[in-house]
């Protein structure tokens, strides 16, 4: 099956599940204990998917499009269509329908409710919260500063180790720098592979796995916070590896340069530039990680701000999230500032 | 003059996407001559000079380069040597824009430095002294410490040329260097390629689109129409009727002055 019919057969077949198992549980109203059993709803749901393939499959056959068809037909084909009116194609209904469903199934699922945000009670402790973190304790403030400092520098550190790391890495994992080459291309594969699977896991559990590892404690949260850097800068960097022109690359090995002269002399200056902006933004949204990693004992500012929550002083909490605020915002517009000179 | 440097013979270039761009290609290129190639876009004329220095690999025929095929080349080593022993400019001048001219220029001296040296742009006095001579050549010296980017599209070309010098050429391939210029420019640059050609002696393979130009720096003309060789010989010799067989019926020459 060629990947336009396969993407459009998976998104229409899951709207089409997603749309029979939200009639069924309107219609039969299963208990807890139903829901839970996971091969009767799993297979419902699994039937409907391929029901919703093979429909999908009919009505485009019959000349009918799909959301999944119009959305990923190839650009040749979406030439051809004329243009009307959303409310007056099947794909515009399609769209309509799967969102609203989407919508309702949400508002169910969050318990979503406007009672429980006007209830009196709640309401009073929400302002008693408020009331704390506006009239911050500004005794502990030296406090703050010392753990936030700890919070800054693990950012930074974390962002220090992964850019040799992620620069290496980078030309490893670009489609234009292995091409040709099978052994460039295996590694290239399995390098991929890594980097998708270590970026799919939040820098969070990282901070979990590594204060197992390590202790609790601002190490911790370094690491993880330099896993996640190495595997986010890496992604971005080789996007800059793959778009650079092949103008200069063509006249160096013309000069009968070898790979590495080639990475060198033709691609690095092309891509310098953007691997600092990228660099700096990177360390910046490191601060704020480090902050919520904090919260699962990474260390720094983050674990004070859960010490403080946990005993519900406010006033405190209050005090912490002000210092917070103002590095947080103090980094993103150093940040700004650096990559807009950059460009 | 009449030792042939370069033989092609019979050579063939099938892209992977099916495009059959070079359909048996033959012809010799004596030692100093200035060969002109012309012919319409997409006729085989970038294929062909990127096949000569292996920037794209022929798939069938021979490229007797001072006796030996270098078609039949393998090894990324003896590819690099062959590349380093051919100097070649391109229609974008595809410089390093970020680098200073001289920068640019000691690229070609990348084939003779060790990888180590180059990466931590240790070029000798030598290598250094020879770009700027060849900066002086192509009249752009005051220009070294100035980024490439900076350049004109003339001047970048000279630097090109520059740069190409510096691997000490036997052939040098143009690939329409001056196809992105204007009419002035195009003059400027294209006096410097003949300056190459006579007084360095070094064999010049250019691909032109202009039959004027053609006609004013050619010492031998070869145009390709569809990927096969229609003409061959003396520029001066190209009537309206050949013309319009290269460039297909109702084409109208253009003069540049």
């Amino acid at each position: 099956m060629s990947g336009p019919i396969l993407r459009r057969s998976v998104l229409d077949g899951i709207s089409f599940a997603t749309f029979v198992s939200a009639i069924l549980t309107i219609i039969v109203h299963p208990t807890r204990e139903q829901m839970l059993n996971l091969p009767i709803v799993a297979g419902i749901f699994l039937i409907s998917f391929l029901v919703g393939c093979l429909v999908s499959q009919i009505l485009n056959s019959m000349g009918i499009k799909t959301l999944g068809q119009n959305l990923f037909e190839p650009d040749y084909e979406k030439a051809k269509a004329e243009a009307k009116a959303w409310y007056r194609t099947f794909w515009g209904w399609h769209l309509f329908l799967f969102i609203l469903v989407l919508f309702v199934v949400g508002i169910n699922k969050t318990k979503f409710s406007v009672i429980e945000l006007l209830d009196q009670d709640g309401f009073a402790g929400a302002s008693r919260l408020f009331k704390g973190l506006f009239s911050p304790n500004w005794s502990i403030l030296p406090t703050a500063v010392y753990n936030i400092i700890e919070t800054v520098f693990m950012a930074f550190l974390a962002t220090m180790f992964a850019i040799p790391v992620a620069f290496i890495l980078s030309f490893m994992s670009a489609k234009n720098v292995v091409m040709g080459r099978p052994v460039s291309y295996a590694i290239y594969f399995v390098l991929k592979a890594i980097l998708n699977l270590t970026r799919s896991i939040e820098a969070l559990v990282w901070a979990i796995i590594f204060s197992v590892w390590v202790g609790i404690g601002p190490f911790a949260g370094m690491l993880a916070l330099m896993i996640h850097s190495i595997a986010s800068l890496t992604k971005q960097y080789a996007e800059m590896v793959e778009n650079v022109s092949d103008g200069p690359i063509e006249g160096v090995r013309s000069c009968g340069a070898n790979k590495l002269q080639t990475i060198w002399f033709a691609i690095v200056p092309q891509v310098i530039l953007p691997y600092i902006s990228f660099t700096v933004y990177r360390w910046d949204i490191n601060v704020r990680m480090a902050t919520i990693i904090g919260l699962v004992g990474g260390g720094g500012i983050g674990t004070m701000l859960i010490q403080y929550q946990g005993q519900a002083m406010w006033s405190e909490v209050g005090t912490i999230i002000f210092v917070i605020a103002i590095v947080v915002w103090a980094m993103d517009l150093a940040s700004s500032y650096i990559r807009e000179a950059l460009k | 003059m009449n030792e042939p440097v370069l033989r092609i013979k019979n050579l063939h270039k099938t892209y992977p996407n099916g495009v059959h761009a070079l359909k048996g290609v033959s012809f010799d290129v004596k030692k100093g001559e200035f060969l002109v190639i012309i012919g319409l876009s997409g006729s085989g004329k970038s294929t062909l000079l990127r096949c000569i220095n292996r920037l794209h690999d022929p798939t069938s025929g021979e490229i007797l380069f001072q006796g030996e095929d270098s078609a039949k080349l393998k090894t990324p080593n003896q590819i690099r040597t062959l590349r380093n022993r051919i100097g070649m400019i391109f229609q974008h001048f595809n410089l390093i824009p970020r680098h200073t001219v001289l920068g640019n220029v000691l690229v070609g001296k990348l084939g003779h430095t060790s990888t180590i040296r180059s990466l931590l742009g240790l070029f000798s006095d030598q290598d250094k002294a020879d770009s700027l001579r060849y900066l002086k050549l192509v009249g752009i010296a005051d220009k070294t410490h100035i980024r490439a980017d900076q350049l004109s599209g003339g001047q970048q070309q000279r630097v090109a040329i520059a740069r190409a010098l510096t691997q000490n050429p036997e052939v040098l391939l143009a690939d329409e260097p001056v196809a992105s210029l204007d009419p002035a420019t195009c003059h400027v640059v294209m006096d410097y390629l003949r300056k190459v050609n006579q007084e360095l002696g070094i064999t010049v393979i250019c691909n032109l689109h202009f039959l004027s130009l053609v006609r004013q720096y050619a010492t031998r003309v070869i145009a390709l129409k569809g990927g096969e060789v229609v003409y061959e010989g003396d520029p001066n010799n190209i009537d309206e009727a050949w013309f319009e067989k290269i460039y297909g019926e109702g084409a109208k020459e253009v003069h540049i002055n």
